[in-house]
């Protein structure tokens, strides 16, 4: 069928950019003089300012709401308004502490959630220790549904 | 066991009714910059974090508004509230910010705000 | 070309994601700890239900209507925004604006020979106050990369394209000002009222990637990303 076709082609031009020809350098733990000012810029650089940087076009796309999602803008809004932090420090943490792979790699919201749990550790509002026992026991509750 | 006492209150105690950043209004002193004026964005190491754009830096554009008095979002993201400076608005010709935009486009602009340590007379 | 192409239904589960499980965990110790109360984030999820694109678009029909109100939104866009019922210091439940998106609101308003469109390179910075929560796109990496640098092309695959002569500005909001976009009134709204014309003013429009045309009053139809488990309207 002429749609299933179309849908095939779709895919496989979405699929061959998965196989990129990459050449690998190694270089764990390098020497200071192995680290040019060009690339001290680029590992110490701010993972948010993206402005100018290449990319390619999109299909732009509209999302539904998660209601974590929701609840997640509404917990950090409310850590701020009660003075647990400002929202510049909340961007901070979210778009630049959490470094260059997650910045990239986790959902949008799922950076600012891990901000919300990391300053509650950071401030000793909470210990690490009670951070891991609460998620331990909610996902128990989860399960026992 | 060593356990540091956060004031939660500072904020809400300031801009309550007043709001951010009218709660910062009076604290920066003389603005040093003024409309019309031409400025070149400083390259000031940007560690560990910044709100100054790294397309910006070295670029020449001209302030068309003092828009606020507020801690620059460097400190303010440590919680470092209590030196503010006055933010610009400084407007670019896209043609300044990039070598490989268009003639046929050449009016374009981009406009982006600064505080003002980052700003130097051209 | 089409935009009618299939999304796969998000997945009939009752699994708990990650995701879920830290929220919830986040947020009871937040409160047990007395951080914020229960109370507090019934308050802030009630408070963000109430905001959308209506009196963003309301301001723009406005300043159509009436030079002089123009002359104030782009002067004052806070003072402005009272008259459309946001008041960006006290309608949020802090009193003192939502702690992301501050309290100075200015208004960008195109001419002929101008055309403004927004971004923010840095995050997502969006007037949610008087606009709503951002559309999906806006906070990709990929329109923050774009706008900025090849505005033509980036606004060419929301389906506009300007005369090269005229001006387009991108506004990068990565302070404390959040901006909206005062449109061109467009030709063939004369003798139009005021909620007819805020009816064709659509959040693509304020953000800048559309502009207000007589008959279209929805923002383009684009692929939506279902939810798993999707907030639950009914409060």
């Amino acid at each position: 069928m002429s749609q299933s076709t179309r849908e095939q082609v779709m895919r496989h031009l979405e699929a061959v950019g998965y196989l990129q020809p990459a050449l690998h350098k190694p270089q764990q733990a390098p020497y200071p003089d192995e680290i040019d000012h060009s690339l001290y810029r680029a590992y110490t650089r701010s993972a948010h300012d993206v402005g100018g940087e290449p990319d390619t076009p999109m299909t732009w796309e509209e999302k539904e709401e998660e209601q974590w999602e929701l609840n997640t803008f509404a917990t950090c809004e409310c850590l701020a308004w009660r003075g647990v932090w400002n929202a510049e420090e909340r961007r901070r943490r979210q778009n630049v502490d959490l470094g260059q792979t997650q910045y990239l790699g986790l959902p949008y919201y799922g950076r600012w959630l891990l901000t919300a749990a990391r300053i509650l550790v950071d401030k000793q509002h909470v210990t690490l220790t009670e951070l891991v026992s609460k998620i331990d026991e909610v996902k128990s509750r989860y399960e026992q549904n | 066991m060593s356990k540091i006492e956060h004031d939660r209150s500072h904020h809400a105690e300031k801009a309550t009714g007043i709001g951010d950043p009218q709660c910062f209004h009076g604290e920066a002193g003389p603005a040093k910059f003024k409309v019309g004026d031409r400025v070149r964005i400083k390259n000031l190491p940007d560690l560990f974090y910044t709100r100054c754009q790294v397309y910006t830096r070295g670029a020449i554009g001209m302030v068309t508004e003092a828009v606020y008095e507020s801690p620059a979002a460097e400190d303010e993201a440590w919680d470092n509230t209590e030196s503010p400076e006055w933010f610009y608005s400084v407007v670019f010709r896209q043609q300044e910010l990039w070598p490989d935009y268009p003639d046929l486009y050449a009016n374009d602009t981009v406009e982006t705000e600064f505080s003002e340590r980052w700003l130097e007379a051209v | 070309m089409s935009d009618e192409h299939q999304h796969p239904p998000a997945p009939m589960v009752d699994e708990v994601s990650d995701f879920e499980v830290l929220e919830a965990a986040v947020r009871e110790l937040a409160i047990e700890k007395g951080l914020f109360s229960a109370e507090d984030h019934r308050r802030w999820t009630e408070y963000v239900h109430t905001l959308g694109p209506l009196p963003a678009a309301r301001l723009v029909a406005k300043a159509w209507l009436d030079p002089a109100y123009k002359e104030l939104a782009v002067r004052d866009g806070v003072k402005a925004s009272l008259d459309v019922g946001v008041d960006w210091i006290n309608s949020p439940p802090t009193g003192f604006g939502t702690p992301s998106d501050y309290c100075n609101l200015r208004v960008l308003a195109d001419t002929p020979t101008v055309k403004h469109v927004v971004v923010c390179t840095l995050c997502s910075c969006y007037p949610r106050p008087i606009l709503g929560q951002s559309p999906e796109w806006y906070r990709t990496p990929n329109y923050r990369r774009r706008l900025v640098r090849w505005p033509r092309q980036v606004l060419a695959e929301f389906g506009l394209q300007l005369d090269p002569a005229i001006e387009i500005r991108v506004a990068d909001s990565n302070q404390k000002t959040r901006y909206i976009v005062l449109p061109v009134r467009p030709e063939g709204t004369e003798g139009w009222s005021e909620e007819q014309l805020a009816e064709i003013v659509t959040r693509d429009c304020l953000i800048g990637v559309a502009v207000p045309k007589p008959g279209v009053t929805a923002n383009t139809k684009r692929p939506v990303r279902p939810a798993v488990h999707p907030v639950d309207h009914h409060h």
